[in-house]
């Protein structure tokens, strides 16, 4: 396997009295599609979190690329190459779809190729044709695409997405898959959080399961589905 | 019109429309120049007092905007914007008094007046934005930054509070240090022998307040439809969101803060020009508050709603304060009112409205200018 891209060790994250995080250790490495699992409040989220730069880890240490990231600032990180979706929607509901796209592409990109670019992006999520709708008439589901798009417009190395299919159907969930191993072909690791086994099924990636804020499991699909404590610990947070 | 000019006006009017504007018709603009005429041929009905005071009401419109663009657009809101109007105010008069004999003009201390501010915003804001401080604690510290400042200029009446020939005056307000020095200079600009002057209670005041309404409102409509403009609304938005697309979003904050700052000053300087008086009282709670009531009433998101609730709120507290004591409750009554009825703001509620409508009486609207469309036509 080739050198991980991205490597936390040992990371805690404490809210008041609550552990999100509690000694998590994980490495993904470079070019792969690495998926995560875990009951609801296991610490998937905040992972991320502490991954963009978003959250500080309480202690512990994030690598990307080899170099210590734990203090850099979320926009230092995300010109190194790091992007995220975060869990819930997140694009900006008063400017039109062109104009979200603008901030993640006027980053990389001349002024007037954006136009056409933020075209590439909308119709690679399947949104041709809404630049110039506010977001906020969009639907759940287009705005969803929307913030996918968006954290794909910034070309990032690593891609976080968490959480990607929430709201979608199923036939858009397939679509979402599709989209993912399309970017990840194209040379981009990509991270996705999912709660849809389906999903995570048909990524055929390598797994990692959290719980109570650390990692509990980590392996093929088939290997995950058939382990009997992971199955324990999801009927038991159900 | 001819074919030419039917191309060439939506190109001009391409960059100053858009999405973040309210009004981008071809209507709007038609009514809009019908408005600046109106208000440019005022002089030739109005009495002089009518004149004098509706210079005033277009600094303050000035001042408003500058609100509305960190308030509005960015998300940041202030309860200290008199204070940059204030120093902007001081700025102008210090810089005037010392060189209007030797330059015989205040154009530079015009420029001072809006430089200073800016310098102060960035210094503060520095401070404010890179602490993360947030919300109502940027609020609440820049109305303690407007009440140190006239705190301080309330205990200047010792005379050694001189700069050069200007004197701080404590509650009396900026005056020259000696007998032999000049006072607060009307606005005079120009080069060498081509010296225009303006005194604050002429029509050629009134016409130069106006075409700086004008430009301070054309410049923002610009600038608030450019990329800068977007990032401003996506800072509004989501501010940690922005940040992981690899903006420094202290930057951009402060940008917009320093923007502001200098055009709260610019009319902080017009109205030092326009009465050549300033006082400290300008750094009170009272004109703070009349701000953001302006800028709240009009509709903080729209520039164009702003003017016009600021420049109809000053004209209705002028006619009333004739009817005495109760003026003032029937003012509150007003805006209490106008918040109640319309929280994202008068006009600017009613401007989406007219909007709408214009859009279902037609059956193909017009499209306005499209963000693609003018990105396009920027290359
Ligand atoms: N900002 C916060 N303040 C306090 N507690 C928090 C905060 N963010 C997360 N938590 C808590 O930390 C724990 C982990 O949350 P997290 O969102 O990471 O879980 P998750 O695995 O993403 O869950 P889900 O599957 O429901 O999205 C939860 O108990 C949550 O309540
Ligand atoms: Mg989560």
């Amino acid at each position: 396997m080739s050198a991980p891209i991205l490597e936390v060790r040992d990371v805690h994250k404490v809210y008041g009295g609550v552990r999100a995080l509690n000694g998590l250790s994980l490495s993904v490495a470079a070019g792969e599609i690495h998926c995560v699992v875990g009951p609801n409040g296991a610490g998937k989220s905040t992972f991320f979190k502490t991954l963009i730069g978003v959250e500080r880890p309480t202690t512990g240490q994030v690598f990307y690329k080899g170099q210590e990231v734990t203090k850099l600032p979320a926009f230092r990180r995300a010109r190194l190459g790091l992007s995220v979706k975060f869990q819930n929607i997140s694009a900006f509901g008063e400017l039109t779809a062109l104009q979200n796209l603008f901030v993640p592409l006027r980053r990389n990109h001349r002024k007037a190729d954006i136009p056409a670019r933020a075209s590439a992006v909308l119709a690679r999520v399947g949104l041709a044709g809404v630049e110039d709708t506010p977001v906020r008439q969009l639907s759940h589901g287009q705005q969803q695409w929307l913030s996918i798009g968006l954290s794909i417009a910034a070309e990032p190395d690593l891609l976080l997405l968490d959480e990607p299919a929430a709201g979608l159907s199923s036939e858009e969930t397939a679509r979402t898959a599709e989209l993912i191993r399309e970017l990840n072909r194209s040379g981009m690791t990509v991270v996705v959080i999912e709660h849809d086994m389906g999903f995570i099924r048909s990524l055929r990636a390598r797994t990692s399961v959290l719980h109570y804020g650390r990692l509990f499991a980590q392996g093929g699909f088939d290997e995950i589905a058939t382990n009997e404590d992971v199955r324990r610990i999801y009927l038991g947070a159900a | 019109m001819t074919g030419v000019t039917r191309s060439r006006i939506p190109a001009l009017l391409a960059g100053l429309n858009g999405p973040q504007t309210l009004g981008n018709s071809r209507l709007f603009w038609v009514l809009w120049l019908a408005g600046v005429a109106a208000f440019a041929l005022l002089p030739c009905v109005a009495s002089r007092y009518q004149v004098l005071t509706a210079s005033n009401f277009f600094i303050s419109a000035i001042l408003a905007l500058s609100l509305c663009l960190i308030w509005g657009f960015a998300g940041i809101l202030s309860l200290g914007q008199a204070a940059f109007f204030g120093v902007g105010g001081y700025a102008y008069g210090i810089v005037g008094i010392n060189l209007i004999e030797a330059t015989g003009e205040s154009g530079a201390a015009l420029v001072v007046g809006a430089l200073a501010p800016a310098l102060l915003a960035a210094a503060v804001g520095a401070l404010m934005f890179y602490s993360r401080l947030k919300g109502v604690y940027v609020a609440i510290l820049m109305l303690v930054v407007s009440l140190l400042l006239g705190l301080f200029m309330r205990q200047t009446a010792d005379p050694a509070y001189a700069i050069g020939g200007a004197y701080l005056g404590g509650m009396n307000g900026l005056g020259p240090a000696t007998a032999s020095d000049p006072s607060i200079p009307n606005l005079t600009l120009g080069f060498g022998e081509l010296v225009a002057e303006f005194d604050g209670r002429g029509r050629s005041f009134y016409w130069l307040a106006l075409g700086a309404l004008v430009a301070v409102y054309l410049g923002l409509r610009w600038l608030v439809n450019s990329s800068f403009g977007y990032l401003l609304v996506a800072v509004r938005e989501d501010e940690r969101r922005t940040e992981t697309f690899g903006y420094d979003v202290r930057l951009i904050q402060l940008g917009a803060f320093c923007i502001s700052a200098a055009l709260a000053g610019l009319a902080g300087a017009l109205y030092t020009a326009w009465g050549t008086y300033i006082h400290p009282d300008g750094f009170s709670v009272g004109p703070n508050i009349l701000v953001v009531i302006w800028v709240a009433v009009g509709g903080r998101k729209d520039l164009t709603s702003v003017v016009v609730a600021t420049l109809s709120l000053s004209w209705i507290s002028i006619e009333l304060a004739t009817w005495g004591e109760i003026s003032l409750l029937v003012l509150g009554v007003i805006l209490v009112a106008a918040m109640l009825v319309a929280p994202e703001g008068v006009f600017a509620t009613l401007g989406a409205w007219f909007g709408r409508l214009m859009v279902r009486s037609r059956r193909r609207p017009a499209p306005p200018p499209t963000a693609a469309a003018k990105l396009g036509a920027a290359r």
